[in-house]
């Protein structure tokens, strides 16, 4: 009984170049098992899960090894079967250190988590599949680390009405959507129908671009079977973000401040409708992920399934190594992913891809006078004023950065991209939040 | 001529006198109740509305003072002689307050620092610590482009080789750079310590050593050369002076620290380059 | 009085001939109250006020009083001479006036303008405006009420001169200027071309 959508076009918005003929046309490769993995601890937004193993006990693959820290957090299950060894650091992606678990594989790559399938989900108590999804520690897979089951809880006054699966991936280079879009059809399929189930919900869209002919295909294919219409979208970032992917589809715009669920909508990413499959039909907890390895330094660039916890210098290792010292390593697209200062950065649920950028690929910022060209302003997708709003953030005049909106800043980095000044801008938005936040925080405590 | 001269007068002296009583009656009808005590303290203060007492700004500190029983010492801006003046006006005892300067507490410069990376982004510490935290290897220590510089109302911080140094006989202790590190590297102490260890990392000590060839390792030597429980580790493993009871300046030389965290204030002062450091990684 | 008189005076006084951008009077308030749109604009009111009825008062004076010939005592006196002391006063008088009602009114206004109300005596727009009514016409002055109007006229160009230059203020707030050329430096370059700018409207009026 769904409506056909209507394709809306978003506002702003800009035309990188592509860069994913590095890596689409190669299917995934599983990682072959290594022999130590550094599971990061805090990898969802929320509160950080708790260890609750000790150093020396044995594991199962899957197992839980660490319990949520609250409502708004996941557990976490070990990469493969094992020992745990010690407590230990690893870089963060934002230049921070996080706890990370040792475990130290026994070779056997033995399941053991627990969980038993929920066959048939259809039937199941929909409270008990939600549980599954926290269970199983799944959190948004396209880079929002955002703990799943606390997105498939909205509050009782909003009716949601939609489920939206994003299967965009805007991002110059990465291919991982795509690979599994085109691989595991069924499993991201079934993965967003339970997500429905959950929700209660009966509209369905997996929104893909354009670029991804071959993955529009084989969804379109096998989207009948479970009610689910595939909408192919016109290519241009950031056509992933949430609020412009809800507004393509369903032509329906989020007010400023506000979530998806105002608008009676959820957003997915497609690999975490997978892992929600994986979870509840197979009863494997979320401890692998597709993601790409790519740059032009890379020798072999591709898609792997890499578990959670190897580490980045394993990963580049097993995609042949760099043929030419790199400029920059990106964990994420390089739109909004985080520039790394240290190869000891590991996989975590949420790493996109891996990339490398050569010296003459990466530009450098010159911080020089905005020019009032207005050229940042056509592309923002959520119609803020990037020039004007970065030089009350150079004046430190934050109450009208906040009066201009800059807290809606999605950070995706278009302003930044046509900036002729080449204005570091989305540092300075981001200087401002935290500014901003700092303010309120001092406010409340008064 | 001397009528003119008489009407003149006459006539600008009566114009005066109506306006003059238009101008009392408007007083008297409108008067409104003011406090010029509160007026003479705000003149006494030292007007740098830097906000160290705690209040927004020299009047409203003055607004304090008189209605609501602040102590005039709050002022931390205020010189003594002007403190005597406010308090003799006022009719109270200035507390005796401690001269107190801001310490960065980091000998991180940028021939001692590790890189960990190029930084090419907004040069201000609290931005770069929104974007990785600068290009010094050292998550605890001073990032060096300068925003404790640029907050102090005073000039008082200068930055040196990529370091920022207090120079404590410009420092009026309001506090602002305190405030503003992203670090939180910079505390008040009493001016009249002189030795301090500069090093905040609550890093492993081996780990300390691999980004900073000035961080404190905390061998302990100066705890022991002192003896006196005057150079305490804190609970995060930084070792800090005793500012209640500080030891002598001696001790830098005596304790044979063997990174040269603990300094005495004036050779920290003299921090210069020592040799030319790769800025590529 | 033709329609095309009064036309003449106001647009006169507000654009050809703006007392702070033309004739540069009055430019102490102009620069130190422009620095916030609130503070320009109540301080633009209190002067229109003060010119209003300055001019007013000034003029009933000088007409009726200072430039008529009197006969006291067999002599016949005229004493326009004393027109600057007279203005004077009553000018100061009327400002304090202001400054009291203010304070009792808007004490949040009052604290903003801090000095520059008592100095709105010291004005140079104020008596400026007086002493054009009084100089008009060879020598006779306008009369009152064109005087009034005048003055009236010169407050709102006051208003417009402050009110142009501080919102370009407080968007200089907002760029980065070169070290040197912060603060009153540049206020004084906008000025300057604001004054340019206005140098436009020179031949609306012949």
């Amino acid at each position: 009984m769904s409506l056909p959508p209507h394709v809306a076009r978003f506002t702003g918005g800009i035309h990188p170049m592509d860069g994913k003929g590095l890596s689409n046309g190669i299917p995934a490769r599983t990682a072959p098992l290594l022999e130590k993995y550094l599971v990061p601890l805090h990898q969802n937004i929320g509160a950080p899960p708790k260890l609750t193993v000790t150093k020396g006990e044995l594991v199962k693959k899957g197992q839980r090894i660490a319990e949520p820290g609250g409502f708004v957090s996941v557990p976490l299950h070990a990469p493969t079967s094992g020992t745990v060894g010690n407590l230990t650091e690893v870089p963060g992606v934002a230049g921070n250190t996080l706890q990370a678990v040792e475990i130290l594989s026994d070779g056997k790559d033995e399941w053991g988590s627990g969980l038993d399938p929920i066959v048939p989900w259809q039937e199941a108590d929909r409270k008990v599949l939600k549980q599954r999804v926290a269970d199983g520690g799944i959190i948004g897979m396209g880079g929002a680390a955002f703990p799943a089951h606390v997105k498939l809880s909205p509050p009782p006054e909003k009716t949601i009405d939609t489920l939206i699966v994003n299967g965009a991936e805007c991002e110059p280079y990465l291919t991982a959507d795509h690979r599994l879009m085109l691989e595991r059809t069924e499993a991201v399929l079934e993965g967003a129908a339970i997500a429905a189930r959950i929700l209660d919900v009966d509209r369905i869209f997996v929104g893909i671009e354009e670029n991804k002919p071959d993955a529009v295909e084989a969804m379109k294919k096998a989207a009948g079977a479970f009610g689910i219409q595939i909408v192919p979208l016109p290519v241009r970032y950031p056509q992933g973000a949430e609020k412009q992917l809800i507004f393509a589809i369903t032509g329906r715009a989020v007010a400023t401040g506000g979530l998806p669920m105002d608008v009676g909508c959820v957003v997915q990413n497609a690999g975490t409708c997978a892992a929600i499959r994986d979870a509840v039909v197979e009863g494997h907890p979320l401890i692998e992920r597709y993601t790409t390895v790519t740059g032009t330094p890379v020798v072999h660039p591709g898609t792997w399934i890499f578990r959670v916890g190897t580490p980045v210098k394993e990963a580049l290792k097993l995609a042949g190594g760099v043929r030419e010292q790199p400029a920059k390593l990106i964990l994420g697209g390089p739109m909004m992913g985080f520039a790394q200062s240290s190869m000891d950065v590991t996989v975590t649920k949420n790493t996109s891809g891996i990339l490398l950028l050569a010296g003459g690929e990466t530009g450098r910022y010159l911080s020089s006078p905005c020019i009032r060209c207005g050229r940042c302003v056509s592309v923002c997708p959520m119609r803020l004023l990037p020039g004007p709003i970065s030089v009350m953030v150079e004046c430190e005049n934050y109450a009208l950065a906040e009066h201009n909106f800059v807290m809606d800043c999605m950070e995706c980095g278009a302003c930044t991209f046509v900036c002729p000044a080449k204005r570091p801008l989305v540092q300075h938005f981001r200087r401002a939040k935290a500014e901003i936040n700092a303010i309120r925080r001092a406010r409340k405590k008064h | 001529m001397s009528t003119t001269f008489l009407a003149a007068v006459c006539v600008v002296g009566i114009i005066g006198l109506i306006l003059g009583c238009l101008i009392a009656f408007t007083a008297k009808k409108f008067d409104v109740e003011a406090d010029p005590k509160v007026e003479k303290v705000r003149e006494l203060l030292p007007g740098a509305n830097c906000g160290g007492c705690g209040f927004a700004g020299c009047a409203d500190l003055a607004d304090a003072i008189v209605n609501r029983g602040i102590n005039p010492s709050r002022c931390t801006a205020i010189s003594a002689e002007a403190l005597k003046d406010l308090s003799a006006f006022l009719g109270v005892a200035a507390e005796e307050k401690e001269k107190m300067t801001a310490v960065v507490f980091c000998g991180g410069s940028l021939s001692r620092a590790a890189r960990k990376a190029q930084y090419n982004g907004i040069m201000d510490c609290r931005s770069a610590n929104v974007a990785g935290g600068g290009g010094k290897a050292c998550a605890y220590g001073c990032i060096g482009y300068g925003c404790c510089a640029r907050a102090c109302p005073f000039g008082a911080i200068e930055m040196r080789d990529g370091l920022a140094v207090v120079h404590p006989e410009v420092c009026r202790g309001c506090g602002k750079c305190v405030t503003v590190c992203p670090r939180n590297l910079i505390r008040l102490v009493p001016a009249s310590v002189k030795i301090h260890v500069y090093c905040s990392s609550a890093d492993k000590p081996a780990a300390r050593r691999k980004v900073c060839s000035a961080a404190c390792i905390s061998c302990g030597k100066c705890i022991r050369a002192d003896g006196q429980g005057r150079v305490e580790k804190q609970e995060n493993g930084t070792v800090r002076i005793n500012c209640e009871n500080p030891p002598d300046i001696s001790l830098a030389e005596t304790a044979g620290c063997p990174t040269g965290a603990l300094q005495t204030e004036e050779a920290h002062r003299a921090i210069r380059p020592i040799s030319p450091k790769e800025t590529q990684k | 009085m033709p329609s095309n008189e009064w036309l003449l005076i106001t647009v006169g006084a507000i654009l050809v001939n703006n007392v702070v951008l033309s004739r540069i009077l009055g430019i102490c308030p102009f620069l130190g109250v422009s620095k916030k749109l609130e503070t320009a604009l109540g301080m633009s009111g209190a002067v229109t006020f003060v010119l209003t009825i300055s001019s007013f008062v000034t003029a009933l004076l000088y007409k009726l009083l200072l430039s008529a010939e009197i006969t006291i005592c067999g002599t016949t006196v005229n004493l326009s001479f004393t027109k600057f002391l007279v203005f004077i006063v009553v000018i100061a008088s009327l400002v304090q006036i202001i400054e009291i009602l203010l304070r009792k009114f808007s004490p949040s206004l009052y604290r903003a303008l801090g000095i520059y109300l008592p100095l709105i005596t010291t004005n140079c727009a104020v008596l400026g405006a007086a002493e054009l009514n009084a100089g008009a016409n060879n020598g006779l002055g306008r009369g009152i009420l064109e005087s009034t109007v005048f003055g009236f006229a010169t407050g709102l160009g006051f208003g417009l001169a402050l009110l142009l230059f501080a919102c370009l203020r407080e968007r200089l707030e907002l760029s980065m200027i070169p070290r040197p050329f912060r603060g009153t430096a540049i206020a004084l370059v906008t000025a300057g071309i604001l004054a340019m700018a206005f140098m436009g409207f020179g031949l609306l009026v012949k």
